[in-house]
Parts: structure tokens; sequence; C-alpha cells
């Protein structure tokens, strides 16, 4: 038996030799990636359409902002905007806003950059029949209209202050020719956008080979890229990712858990980078009529909760560095987004017990935790339930699962995380929780038009106001916990250089090697 | 099938007399498989005695210790803990009752739902064998993720929903070997006589059939243990099978091997005493073979 | 034998309607594909549309005949994941499983077949525990924790051989070890238990008398008795090999029909999963009736009406 070589004592040291032996040999592949100054990057999940109107996953969108481009670009660090196949944009009044295109774009099959891409691109993506993805990315828009050659009118369906910050984030242009030719389905099996790396060979579900765009415009902020080739491979498996970067057959993987990259971090040839991501993980409540935990619709029941849960303990041990406590449903750079006023519920489980025995709950009560990922933290924080005398069943499931069984009233409480498609504004997080959607499970009306007033005003000040009145309101009646802000692990070679983005994008055309 | 045909008119004695024992002590492949059985039966009967610790009992600040015979490790924790800081020794043992009942149970369930099928196919022929056969290529046509992401789906993931599950789908192979072995043993003397003798056919089934099939019953069974019991692994792989905090030893497994690279003892750990209950299962199961069987084998 | 022939055809087609009746309930019951198709962060009106659009409002028998009527035409649908159509992407899938399973099962073969013949010769010996004990270390570890292991050594301490990917034949090694490794007991088992009756039997006693060469005694006689069994396993083996190869392709990264099995049941593609589900089903059904009309020309005995 395999294992039973290792049951004796001084394992440790053939281990540590193996991986040693393993690591010396795994170091030269990596000389090898540097050589040819290509990266080698491994994710788990491939997406259903290169297309990034036809997927919604993280590799999807990554992919997107290296093959395509957008009208406008934020500046990760300063929050500031900046034009990037837009020069220059002003609001014509409050749903129209025009674009000043810049000049001499060329997509990767040649075909020029203008207005008539951004008006197919949108009108296309925002007609429902075209069944894009995600369609609170698109739906906004009413429609766009040519104006001149280099010049371009967006007009939204209603007032949306939030949309330079979808045009600067998953909103990217396509060429018209080519697109009304073949449709997604010819994007997605030949690629073609403006992007500092174009697509050089894609086998769905296996791997993307990407070369550097030697005609990208060198006026883009994204700046010009100092890799030649990129190869993408999907490997589902987290261990044989971490297998692959121990062996020198991958340079760059993400999503590392938290406790692997710090060991990992002792490895010679590689360096882990870890950072805060706009993931925000909170509990959420079923509060309605139909709750399959009537507990639960007792205020004090919800405030005993959010007494029991020790996150400073958790955020500490176990989410891992760059991660935060939060206070509000959330996150800290979206705009609008602010804990000012809302109560801060320490960790007090004899305050908890206190609260649970005044609504009827001395001994505490069963319920059922949904969850969909980071189970370790779902299992600490049922310990401390179980701690107050809250029996909570853990139901470990895919999302769509859990999120079936939000929608139909069956999970009265659900760990959830929520990444607002890196959007930096309020209006793509909570109301998604509290506007009587489907995913609402609260259906406060005050709540609901006060987050409303922040979506569809003009005015900054206003905007801020109302989305502070309601964080609060939410905060004060306990409708939800919000818990922590989660970090994302980068594990690579040690001679790549590259920084960690809270918006989980990975920009190969910033990377490069030592 | 191949089977091992027993000579024509000996059957069975289901006491064992004086003799039998004695070959029973001369065959090792039962006394050493059957012995680690036991032994790990009563460890798990006696975990709660023999655990140092609450096995769910998490400790945020003392996660994943080494076991003793490292530096970093303490008698404290003999074994170790876990990425929550459960002590591993106390999840190890009560882990060893969560094996053996899956094995126990599957093999329980699917037994009697294969070996009455397939004596049933056996005996009678005809339609009943072709109804069987359907249900037996239906059921190996299935894929068995599908089976388990349904049931999981409906009634939620539980150690009972994975024994139900596992031992509606398992009996396949109890069909086939008992419906050939009853093909066999239908043809036998004594078989006919108790036909001609008039007895009805669940006496015949149960009296003359089932002790002569019965050692082709318990290999089979104690294989199928092994590999419900692995299995059981596998799906927790998927996410499909018992629910933490729960300490069976496929869910730890599959739950260490996130740190295999780095804390390989968290993996080896339940990942040895795995091994060595299949082993010691399969060590009986053959050995039982071999002495169920008549003479000329011994 | 025609009449043989004909039952087990019926029989065959009967189990692929029903195994598919049952997977297509299954995949629904186990969750709303809209919500699947629709994606984090959809609306109700999204899913709405989405239900809409593919007929997932419509009554459930009324989908199934309809998928069965289209499949019966030879239109496989399209994925409701990749979005492109259901058969060429199940084609192209499908030669990396079928290359992977039968490497496999060659693999069991190779190491049962000495092993089984050994135990059976030498048996109730050190020797036969040893060739048991051999065979069964493929099956003591479950499946997962056996591949990584191999990984571990032969990758990232020996670096013989790559970690993950299709791309040589090298890619192909520890796969084929590690499913194939799991089929070997079965195997080894019946071989030697074959074996056993069939050197015991009177006429093997005859060869032997006769003088006939140890050798020939064993793969001229014995062994042709024993491998009918074998090859009835092998069916059973290698279906199970092909629908139980998830595990082993997930880990090694090689994008074949098990992961798409897997991954079109996590997000409820019905047209890719019907699809392999009845290819499956027919793969099987026909192997099972191969190895019947095998077995019922090696052994004239076996003609089970």
């Amino acid at each position: 038996m395999p294992s039973r070589l290792f049951a004796r004592p001084g394992r440790r040291i053939v281990t540590v030799a193996m991986l040693a032996a393993g690591l010396i040999a795994g170091a030269g592949s990596v000389w090898a990636s540097k050589s040819d100054n290509t990266v080698r990057f491994a994710y788990d999940q491939a997406p259903e359409s290169v297309d990034p109107y036809f997927n919604n996953v993280r590799i999807g969108v990554i992919i997107g902002a290296n093959v395509w481009d957008t009208l406008v670009y934020r500046d990760s660090i300063t929050n500031e905007y900046k034009g990037n196949l837009a020069k220059s944009w002003k609001q014509i009044d409050e749903r129209t806003i025009e674009f000043d295109l810049r000049e001499g774009v060329k997509f990767h099959n040649g075909e020029e950059f203008d207005a008539d891409s951004v008006v197919y691109t949108l009108n296309f993506v925002a007609d429902p029949a075209n069944k894009v993805t995600t369609q609170a990315n698109v739906n906004w828009i009413e429609k766009a209209v040519k104006v001149s050659k280099y010049k371009v009118r967006v007009i939204t369906k209603k007032v949306f202050p939030a949309a330079i910050e979808y045009l600067a984030g998953p909103v990217v242009m396509h060429p018209a020719k080519y697109y009304a030719e073949v449709g997604p389905k010819g994007m997605n099996a030949k690629p073609v956008g403006t992007g500092p790396f174009k697509v050089t060979q894609y086998t769905p579900g296996k791997s993307i080979r990407l070369e550097r765009n030697a005609d990208y415009f060198k006026d883009s902020p994204k700046g010009t890229p100092k890799i030649a080739k990129l190869e993408i491979r999907f490997i589902p498996d987290r261990q044989t990712q971490m297998a692959e970067a121990l062996a020198g057959g991958t340079d760059f993987i993400m999503h590392v858990p938290k406790d692997q990259a710090e060991q990992a971090a002792k490895v010679p040839h590689l360096q882990v980078v870890s950072g805060e991501t706009m993931r925000i993980v909170f509990m959420q409540f079923d509060t309605l009529e139909a709750t399959p935990t009537a507990a639960l619709k007792d205020i004090r029941v919800r405030k005993a909760i959010s007494h029991a849960i020790n996150r400073e303990a958790i955020v500490k041990n176990i989410v891992g560095a760059g991660s935060r406590v939060l206070n509000t449903q959330c996150f800290p750079s979206q705009f609008g987004c602010t804990d000012e006023g809302a109560p801060r519920y320490a960790y007090d489980p004899a305050l908890a017990k206190k609260l649970l025995a005044e609504a009827g709950y001395a001994n505490g009560f069963d319920t059922e935790l949904y969850a969909y990922r980071e189970r370790n933290q779902t299992e600490a924080m049922i310990n401390d339930l179980k701690a107050v005398g809250i029996r909570a069943k853990l139901n470990f499931s895919q999302y769509a699962a859990m999120r079936d069984a939000v929608r139909s009233n069956k999970a009265p409480m659900t760990h959830q995380t929520w990444g607002s498609f890196s959007v930096n504004d309020v209006s793509a997080s909570t109301p998604v929780y509290f506007t009587f959607e489907a995913d609402d499970v609260t259906h406060d009306a005050a709540v609901r038009d006060m987050l409303l007033k922040g979506n569809n005003s003009v005015d900054p000040a206003v905007r801020k106001q109302a989305y502070q009145q309601a964080l609060k309101h939410i905060a004060d009646n306990a409708y939800s916990l919000p818990l922590w802000s989660l970090p994302v692990y980068y594990v690579a070679s040690k001679e790549l250089s590259f920084s960690a983005y809270p918006d989980e994008m990975v920009r190969f055309w910033e990377m490069s090697w030592k | 099938m191949a089977a091992l045909a027993q000579p024509a008119g000996s059957p069975l004695q289901l006491i064992p007399t004086r003799s039998v024992w004695q070959r029973i002590w001369r065959n090792k492949a039962v006394v050493v498989g059957g012995g680690l059985l036991l032994l790990m039966v009563l460890v798990a009967l006696l975990a709660p005695w023999l655990s140092p610790h609450d096995p769910y009992a998490q400790d945020l600040a003392q996660r994943t210790v080494p076991p003793v015979w490292y530096s970093a490790g303490s008698w404290l924790h003999p074994l170790g803990t876990d990425p929550l800081g459960r002590d591993y020794l106390s999840r190890l043992l009560f882990g060893a009752r969560i094996s053996l009942l899956i094995g126990v149970s599957v093999a329980i369930i699917s037994g009697l739902i294969g070996t009455t099928m397939g004596m049933l196919a056996g005996y009678f022929g005809g339609k009943a064998d072709l109804v069987v056969s359907f249900l037996v290529t239906t059921r190996l046509s299935m894929p068995v993720i599908l089976v388990a992401l349904a049931t999981v789906a409906l009634i939620g993931g539980s150690l009972w929903v994975v024994i139900l599950v596992l031992g509606l789908l398992k009996w396949d192979r109890f069909a086939v070997v008992m419906r050939s072995a009853t093909q066999q043993v239908r043809s036998l003397d004594y078989v006919a006589a108790a036909q001609s003798a008039g007895a009805s056919t669940t006496r015949i089934l149960l009296g003359e059939v089932l002790p002569n099939v019965l050692p082709h019953l318990i290999v089979v069974a104690t294989l199928e243990a092994a590999s419900a019991i692995l299995l059981e692994a596998a799906l927790s792989f998927l996410g499909l099978g018992v629910q933490p905090p729960l300490p069976s030893w496929g869910l730890m497994i599959s739950e260490a091997k996130a740190y295999m690279f780095f804390s390989f003892w968290l993996i080896a750990i339940p990942g040895s005493a795995l091994a060595v209950l299949i082993f010691a299962i399969n060590l009986a199961g053959d050995g039982l073979r071999d002495l169920l069987a008549p003479e000329g084998r011994a | 034998m025609h009449i043989y022939m004909l039952k087990r055809l019926g029989l065959a087609v009967l189990v692929a309607l029903a195994v598919s009746m049952i997977a297509f309930g299954l995949l629904r019951l186990s969750g709303d594909p809209a919500i699947a198709i629709a994606g984090e962060g959809a609306t109700q009106a999204d899913i709405v549309l989405v239900r809409q659009t593919y007929g997932f409002d419509r009554p459930l028998p009324v989908q199934y005949a309809e998928w069965l009527g289209r499949t019966l035409r030879g239109d496989l649908g399209e994925s409701i994941y990749f979005k492109t159509p259901a058969a060429p992407l199940i084609l192209s899938k499908l030669q990396t499983t079928l290359v992977l399973g039968l490497l496999s099962l060659a693999f069991a073969l190779v190491i049962s077949v000495p092993l089984g013949v050994l135990a059976a010769l030498y048996r109730n010996s050190w020797i036969d525990r040893l060739c048991l004990g051999l065979a069964v270390i493929g099956q003591a570890l479950p499946n997962f924790f056996f591949a990584l292991l191999l990984i571990m050594l032969f990758s990232i301490v020996l670096h013989w051989l790559p970690v993950s990917g299709s791309d040589s034949w090298q890619h192909f090694i520890m796969p084929t070890v590690a499913l194939g490794y799991y089929a070997a007991p079965a195997f080894m088992r019946l071989i030697r238990a074959g074996m056993i009756e069939v050197l015991d039997a009177d006429y093997i006693r005859t060869a032997r008398a006769k003088g006939l060469p140890a050798s020939t005694v064993i793969f001229k006689h014995a062994l042709r008795n024993a491998v009918v069994p074998v090859v009835a396993l092998t069916a059973v083996q290698l279906g199970y090999l092909l629908g139980g190869s998830v595990v082993v392709e997930t880990i090694f990264a090689l994008d074949g029909l098990g992961y798409l099995a897997y991954q079109s049941i996590t997000f409820k593609d019905f047209p890719v999963m019907q699809s392999i589900v009845l290819l499956l089903s027919v793969i099987y059904v026909v192997l099972t009736l191969a190895s019947d009309v095998a077995n019922a020309w090696l052994d004239p005995r076996i003609r089970v009406a």
C-alpha cells in the first residue's frame, strides 16, 4: 500500500526530500517558459463561449479584457475613468451620453473600428432576443445612435448613473461587419477584438492560445503587452493545478485556497500574491411569511445570530490576508457604500443567548444553512451557532441548486457571496437582494424605495444619501448579516512579475518576466 | 459465468463442527482478514471511549497541527488536527463507525434486492429471466453520478441518502452471480427431489437453493461492501456524499485532498485506514470463499 | 441462434429507451434548468424568458417525446451550455474517453491475466495471496487519491511524466494506470476461479496424461475455457470504465466524455446529457450483445434462450 510507506517516524524527511527533489527539477521547466516569453495559465472552469456577452464565468471576463476593449477604462488604483476606445465623452441629457471615438484603431482581422462598431454591438446586445447571458449588463441600454464616423450617442432606458461603469467593464466592442456576418457562434469559433492579445487557437473546454497584438494602438491606457504568448489551459481539479505549479508545468494559477497558498509560498520557485476582492460574503435570512424557519421573523433572533458569529476570528484564521469584516451589505469601494450609522454586532455569545431566550427560544431551534462555496467558513459559522443553541444543518450544493431553494422559499439561511460583476457601484450589489426581485427574501417596501431612489437619481449626493439610509435600515433590522470580503490568492512562478487587483481581473498586458 | 461448482449432492453444513473450526484456523486469509475486521468493528464500537476529544469540537487556534511524531506535534492531539482544529484521532475512530455502517448497510440492501432477483431469474428462467436481464442491463447503463446527483438534489445529502443511493444501485452483481449460481444448483439431485416431494417454491428456494449459493453470496457481499465504502469517497469528491461535519473516512480523504502536497498526513491517515479496511474485507472474503468451497480446494 | 439475437436486440432497444426516460426524469427532478442556464445575477424575468425559449414550461412527457422524435431523426439538438450542436461536441470528446477506456482495459488484463494464472497454478500458497494482494492494491484507495499519488510520484518528484492534459501518449500513462488498476481484481479473481475449475476437470487430466507440455495445457485448453466469463465481464467493465472515468478525467484534465457528462449534469444541459446517456447505453448494450455472441461461439453449452 503506497500510503503505508509514509506511516513511519521520519516521514516528514521523506516528504520534504521528495518535494525538494521535484522542485529542483521543476524549476527547469519554468525557465523554458521565460525563455520563449510565454505565460501558461491554468484555470478550473472553461467558459461556455469565449464571446464576453455569452458567458458569465470569471475566466470569460478575463479573456474579455485581454482580447477586447471597452469605450472607457477605469484605473483600478485611482478609480478614475480614462478613455479607451473613446477619447472623451459628455452627458448630453439625463439619458444620453455622447462619445468621441479614437481614430486609427483596427480589429484583429483588419476591420476598422468606428461608430458602426459601437452602434451594431450595443444595439445587438441590448436586444433581449439575442439572449445575452447576463441581461443586467446590457438591459439598461435603449439604443446607440451614430452621429458621425467617430461620434456616437448612447441612450439609456431610464436615468442610469452607473452607465459609464458598465461601459468600462463588461460592455466590450465587437466588429460590426464580422459580428453581423458570423454572429456569436462565429465569434466563439474565431474570436476577433481590438485588445492587446489575439486568439490564435481555441479548443473549447480544453485550451486557448493567445499571442500579443503587434498592432495594438499606442494610446491605450492598458499599455503595450510585454508577454509574447499566452497559453490558457482548463484544469478542473485544484490539486492538479497545484501539482502543475509544483512540477513547473504552469506559471500562474488563481483562486488558490488560503492554506495551500501559504504553504506554496515556502516553495523556492513559487511566489504567492494575495489581494482583497470586491466579492462580499453575507448570511441572508428568509423573513417572509412562509419562511421555513419561523424564528427568523423575530428581529431578536436575527440580532442573536449576528452576535453569535465570531467574524474577527474567522477572518483572521480562515478567510485570509486582505479580507476584512463588513458591516453593510456592499463592498466599501463601491459608490454609495458606507457603514455610517449602521449598528456593529460585536461577537457576544452571552448576549445572543439572552436575546434568544427573550424571543422564546431559550433552548435554541433547528434550522438549515445553505452554502455553495467556502465550505470551511460555513462549518466554522455552524459551530458558532451551535454554541448558542442554534442547530443549523449544513446544506451544501451547487450555486444553481441553492438559488432554486432561495427562490422557492425553501432556504431559511444562506451563506452567500456576491461579486457585483466587479461593477464599482452599489446599484450592482445591495438592490439584488432588497428590491423585490427574485432573490429578495425580505420584502421591505421602505428599503426598496430608498434603494430605487439611489439607483435612479442623477445627483451623486442624493444617491449617496438614499443608499446610506437603505443600508442603515437593513443593518438596524438585521435582515442579513454582512460577514467579510473575500481575498483571492495567486500562485505563480517567482520569475513572473505581476500585481493583484480587487476586481479579480488578471491583466496579462501588464505582466512580464523578470 | 464460470462458477465454483460444488460436487453434486453435498448440501452445506451451516453449523460449524469442530473439524470446521480447525479448517477455519488453518485458513490464514480468514484469520488475518477476519481478525483485522473484528478489531476495526471493536474500535468503532468503542470509539466514544477511545477518543481523546469530541470529534466535532473545533478550535480555530489549533488548526492543522501535525501528528505527534513531527516536531510541531504533541500528545494532546496524537494524530494532529484538521483544518478546523478538530482532533484527527477522534475523527478517525468515529469515522470507522460510519465507513463500516455504510459497507454493511449497502451490502445488506443491495444483497437483498439482487439475490431475490437473481434467484428468481435463475430458478424460473423464461420471462422472469428476461425481466431481470432487462433490469440489470438498464441499471448498468445508468450513470451512477446522475442518480446520486438527482437524489441529493431532491432529498439533500446525508449518510442515509448515500446508503440508499448505493444500496439501490449496487445490486447488479448480486443479481448476475446469484442467477448463474441458481441455474447450476437448479439441476441438482436434491432440488429435483424436493420438487417431486411437492415442496413449495419458497421452501425450495430458501431451503435448498439458498444454502448452496451462499458461498457466492458472501463473496459478492464482501466485495460490494468494500466497493461501497470506496464509492462513498468518490461521491464525497464530487460533493454528493455525506455532509460535514460527519467524520466519514471518505469525506475526510476528500477534504484532505486539498492539503495533499503540503500536509500529506491529513490524507495519508484516513487513506491508510481505508486501505487496511478494504484489504481486510477482501482477504476475509477470499478466504471465506475458499473455506466454503468443497473439499477439493481447501 | 437468430431468435436469440433478435431477442437480445429487442432487449437492447427497450433498455436504451428505459434509460433515456429515467435519465430525463432524474435530471429534471434535480433542479430547475432555467435557473442554471440563466446563471448568477439573473432576474426573475430573465429566468421566465429562458424557460419559454427552451420550452421548459411544457409538460414533461411532451418534452421527452419531442426529444425522442428529434433524436430518432438524427438531430441531437444543441448544447444549452456551449451553444454548439451536441453531436460534434460529443464526438470530439468521445475519442479521448474511448482511448482511455480501451487502454485501461488492456492494462487491467495485462495485470490480471498473469496474476490470475499464477494464483490458480499455485493456489492457496503464499504466491496465491501475493497475487491477490497485488491485484487489490488498485482498489484499496479511492481512485482520486490513487491518481494524485501517481502524480506526486511520477510528475512532481521523479519528473518522468506530465501532470495533466492529453497532448501526447505520455499524458495517458497515469490515467490508464489509475483507471485500469481499479478493474484488475475482478478479472484476476475470475481468471483464477475459471482456471482452477478447468484444471481439475477430466479432459485436462487426460491431456496431461497424454504427455502434453504444461504450457500447452494452460494456454490452449484451460485459459480458453477460463476466458469465457472474462469476455462477459469485459463488457461490464468497459461500460464502467466509460461511465466511471469522470474522476480520472477530472484529475488529469482529459476533457473526455466522462467530464462532459459531469459538466452537462451540473449545468443541466439536457440535450448533451440525454445524448451521452443514450450513447453510453447503446455502447454498453452492443458490447453485452457482442460478448454474449462471443460466449455462445466459444462455449456452445451457453445458449440461454
